[in-house]
């Protein structure tokens, strides 16, 4: 962590009375990436726009490739355009006013370059994300995916060594997005830049990242790898942010002993973080690893009536009640799951896990 | 939340400090324009040589018979313009109406063709002795006395609301325009009859434009001068700005009266505005999003020719009448109604630009007035606007307020505040160049500039900007590269109406001007004044075709603009 090449320490941001982010910190390895993921208004624009200069945080301190970049403790505070990073925004930001390339060409012609090597950059980005034929339309008539590319290539055409990148694909139609998300890893994995990524989107983070720092009312709520987070959330609210909608309160019953439910069913599962105080325990799976069955049989789980049955296609969303108990369960289509019937559901302990808080 | 956030350690801050910086430049430019004046007229009406007194404001208080007509005139003209704009605008944005395009681009002319022209023509129409239709009536119907007297208040009224007009409906076009038409639709459905969904729901919501155009048109005319000055005047009746004119113009000169009114304007407008926002505070209207929808049409059927009739007959008082009279009276050797004494030739316009002495120096002033108060308004507004809408901070809370305030200080008012600021002020010696007039036209039109201005930037994402910042560019890069290629359609429009709207400047003028630095509209008013009405229409009728030739090219501009 301390050889990070970015490295945001006890990032504060207020708007007023109000704080946007609050005592932020995570680091930035050269050449990973790390997701800030969280629901609309937890921060993670705010705390990309003060990496970039944009916002000025109130307190913290900002180092890009080792060089402070904010600082509120000495009144540091580098413009953006100092910093020597790139950004694609949410809303691309393409300039109506300038062709594509000139779009591409804005970081290198305010620096002065000389216009050789601006050329032979521009179109070799312009190459990159399957542009070059469109190097002197209008940027305005672009389609939406096309003006994402631009947005892209500008990024990363000067060779930053950062990129910044908030929710760039969250304008695209579904199918755009899966192929844009695609060469976007790719790109990155050629290019070799360091990127700092914003989304509230949780494959897309699991995609594409080395770290995730999962926000919540500006703060950290869990931060790790995608696997680490996806596998062991820690909190009530990282669980059901990552889908795991069946999050039951329940009671301890001891070390590793199980947890009874409220209508007496006992299930044992993973303890995420044994040994910590419990605050508000829970036992969480999703609806996903859950089995229906007519009869009791093998395995953990209990009974219910089907209060609502909803086809969706390829899945059946099936909600169980037992006394105070609701659970949903992710199925197979099949005749049987009809609303009022009792059904048995099973879950393996290993879907299973204990959440303190 | 334990610890409190970590104040930024004082000083100077690169980056964000040049925000600040430029913020605080423009609010001590701003300041010292709109601010000092202001004190300087409260300061002058209440002192003399001999220190505080309150005699010139009790001398004010005491004419009641001017603060009355004062009142008469603001109050009537406000009335008469505002539902005149308003009901054009309706007609024109709202029914069927045939032509309602090319009317809707007529209708602006009144706002070129100037208060003071409009009033000279109609003098020549409808003065009570010798006024065209009075002659032209007696020559028809024999001795039946005077049919029409527009030198008198009603006079006034009416030629001043002819020319204000244009603004309110221009402000009621614009908010009827922006108004989503599925509310009025869903009056409807919900079982309102056209007029009553038009009483319940558009009018209330159509209420802030109103308002706010009625306070615009009242502030002008409570300081209007040139509408009094040429049909109140020659009667007797006399107003504020009048007043103010006389007191300045008798000898010795009665400065601190003419602060009293001046502070007495100030007092009125200011209530009115505070009243204003009052009304507006209490209901908040959020259906205006700036958004412009497609207003559905009503149906007028057998009314059409009726309502046509009516944009005609606006258009008749207002343009076609008062334009053909100066076109008549600048080609005939003079004025009568009696066809075998009338002969056309160009004497006058060759007395105009050849032998009246004061065209040329006018003409070289008022042109370079113009070019400079439309470049410095447009750098400074821009600058300005982009501060308000982009930052957040007291600077920019500041130039919103103080930079809008011109708005309600009467131009007359603001040339008293000038003339108190700097006449004698030996190491700026402002006073006695076109420097005061400058001084003053951008200080009155600012707000217009500003608001044109603001409204642009606001449209431009933000992100736009910051993309340049995040590409290396400096914030005055990002301003020259980003903001002022992207505003420059409205930089280009904005420029052109400060251009044409300083051309025509009269009511500070008239305090400001001297022999060396005379313009267009002083020029105009001395022909008035001197009696030399053929002069005086041939120099007006030179400058309309001038405004209008202008106008032209920028539309064709924009239209090859909008084209390409
Ligand atoms: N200029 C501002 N003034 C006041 N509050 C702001 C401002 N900008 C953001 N906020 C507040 O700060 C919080 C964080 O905003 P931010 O834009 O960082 O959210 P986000 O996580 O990016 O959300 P989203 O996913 O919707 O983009 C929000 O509650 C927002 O209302
Ligand atoms: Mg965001």
């Amino acid at each position: 962590m301390s050889a990070a090449f970015v490295s945001v320490e006890d990032l504060s941001i207020a708007y007023g009375g109000f704080q946007a982010v609050d005592r932020v910190s995570f680091g930035i390895d050269a050449g990973e990436q790390v997701t800030l993921l969280g629901p609309s208004g937890c921060g993670k624009t705010t705390t990309l726009r003060a990496v970039a200069g944009l916002e000025r945080p109130s307190a913290g301190r900002i180092l890009i490739d080792g060089k402070p970049a904010f600082d509120g403790a000495h009144g540091l505070d580098t413009p953006p355009e100092k910093r020597n990073l790139s950004m694609v925004f949410q809303s691309y930001a393409i300039w109506p006013h300038m062709t594509v390339f000139e779009n591409v060409a804005f970081p290198f012609r305010v620096r002065g370059r000389p216009s050789v090597e601006t050329r032979a950059a521009v179109e070799r980005a312009l190459a990159l994300v399957d542009l070059a034929r469109f190097a002197e339309r209008p940027a305005t008539m672009l389609s939406g995916g096309q003006q994402q590319r631009v947005a892209l290539a500008r990024a990363v055409a000067f060779g930053t060594k950062l990129v910044l990148l908030d929710e760039p694909l969250s304008n695209l139609d579904a199918q755009l997005r899966l192929q844009m998300r695609d060469e976007l890893a790719d790109l990155r994995k050629r290019l070799g830049f360091t990127a700092l990524y914003v989304t509230h989107d949780q494959e897309e983070a699991f995609s594409l990242s080395d770290h995730i720092v999962v926000m919540r009312g500006g703060r950290i709520e869990q931060a790790g790898r995608p696997q680490e987070i996806y596998r062991n959330p820690q909190s009530r609210f990282v669980a059901e942010f990552l889908g795991m909608r069946n999050i039951i309160p329940c009671e301890l019953a001891g070390t590793g002993e199980g947890a009874r439910l409220p209508d007496g069913t006992v299930l044992r599962g993973r303890d995420v973080a044994p040994g910590t105080a419990i605050e508000d325990a829970a036992i969480a799976f999703r609806p996903g690893d859950v089995r229906l069955d007519d009869k009791p049989g093998e395995g953990q789980g209990g009974s219910g009536v089907v209060a609502r049955s909803l086809f969706v296609g390829d899945v059946q969303h099936v909600f169980l009640r037992s006394g105070p108990v609701e659970l949903c369960a992710h199925v197979r289509p099949r005749p049987g799951l009809d609303e009022g019937r009792t059904l048995f559901w099973r879950v393996t302990p290993e879907d299973c896990l204990i959440l303190r808080k | 939340m334990s610890a409190p956030p970590i104040r930024l350690a004082g000083g100077f801050i690169r980056g964000a400090g040049q925000e600040r910086l430029l913020a605080l430049v423009l609010a001590a430019i701003v300041g010292v324009m709109v601010l000092v004046p202001l004190a300087a007229v409260v300061l002058g009406a209440v002192g003399d040589e001999d220190g505080f007194s309150l005699m010139a404001l009790a001398d004010v208080l005491a004419s009641g018979r001017v603060i009355g007509n004062t009142l008469l005139v603001g109050l009537g003209t406000t009335v008469l313009a505002t539902g005149l704009g308003g009901v054009l605008a309706v007609i024109l944005v709202r029914t069927d109406t045939p032509w309602r395009g090319g009317l809707e681009q007529l209708l602006l002319l009144p706002l070129y063709i100037t208060p003071l022209l409009t009033a000279v023509a109609w003098s020549w129409l409808g003065s009570p002795r010798g006024g065209l239709l009075n002659l032209l009536a007696q020559s028809v119907l024999g001795p039946v006395g005077s049919i029409v007297n527009l030198h008198s208040a009603g006079g006034v009224i009416t030629v001043a609301a002819l020319a204000y007009a244009p603004l309110p409906f221009l402000l009621v076009a614009g908010a009827l325009r922006a108004m989503d038409p599925s509310l009025e639709e869903s009056a409807r459905i919900h079982g309102a009859s056209i007029g009553a969904a038009f009483r319940r729901v558009t009018l209330p919501l159509a209420l802030p434009a109103l308002l706010g155009s009625a306070l615009l048109v009242f502030v002008q005319s409570l300081g209007l001068f040139s509408v009094p000055a040429v049909l109140g005047m020659p009667a007797g009746f006399y107003v504020a700005a009048t007043e103010i004119y006389r007191l300045l113009n008798s000898y010795p000169p009665r400065v601190t009266q003419a602060a009293g009114w001046g502070l007495l304007l100030l007092v009125v407008t200011a209530v009115l505005v505070a009243l204003q926002a009052a009304i507006l505070r209490r209901r908040s209207f959020v259906t205006i999003t700036g958004k412009a929808f497609r207003p559905r049409l009503v149906h007028v059927g057998g009314w059409r020719p009726v309502l046509l009739g009516v944009v005609l007959l606006y258009l008749l008082a207002a343009v076609v009448l008062p334009v053909a009279t100066l076109c008549w009276a600048a080609l005939v050797n003079f004025i009568t109604v009696d066809p075998k004494l009338m002969s056309f030739d160009l004497r006058h316009f060759s007395y105009v630009l050849f032998t009246y002495p004061k065209t040329l120096l006018a003409t070289r002033n008022s042109l370079v007035l113009g070019l400079l108060t439309a470049t410095v308004i447009c750098t400074l507004g821009l600058a300005m606007a982009w501060v308000i809408v982009r930052s957040r901070g007291a600077a920019a809370r500041f130039l919103d307020q103080v930079g809008m305030m011109p708005l309600a200080i009467p131009p007359i008012v603001l040339a008293l505040g000038l003339l108190w600021s700097y006449v004698g002020l030996t190491w700026l010696p402002l006073y006695g160049t076109i420097g005061i007039l400058l001084l003053a036209y951008v200080t009155h039109y600012l707000p217009f500039g500003l608001r044109a201005l603001s409204s642009a930037i606001r449209q431009l994402h933000p992100e736009l900007e910051d993309a340049a910042r995040v590409a290396g560019a400096g914030l005055f890069g990002t301003l020259r590269r980003i903001v002022l290629p992207l505003t420059r359609p409205t930089l280009v429009a904005t420029w052109t109406l400060l251009f044409i709207l300083s051309l025509q400047e009269i009511s500070s003028s008239i305090l400001l001007y001297t022999a060396p630095s005379t313009v267009l509209s002083v020029a105009v008013f001395d022909l008035w004044e001197a009696g030399n009405v053929n002069a005086l229409a041939a120099l007006s009728v030179m400058q309309l075709f001038a405004t209008f030739a202008a106008l032209l090219v920028v539309a064709r501009l924009r239209q090859k603009a909008v084209a390409a």
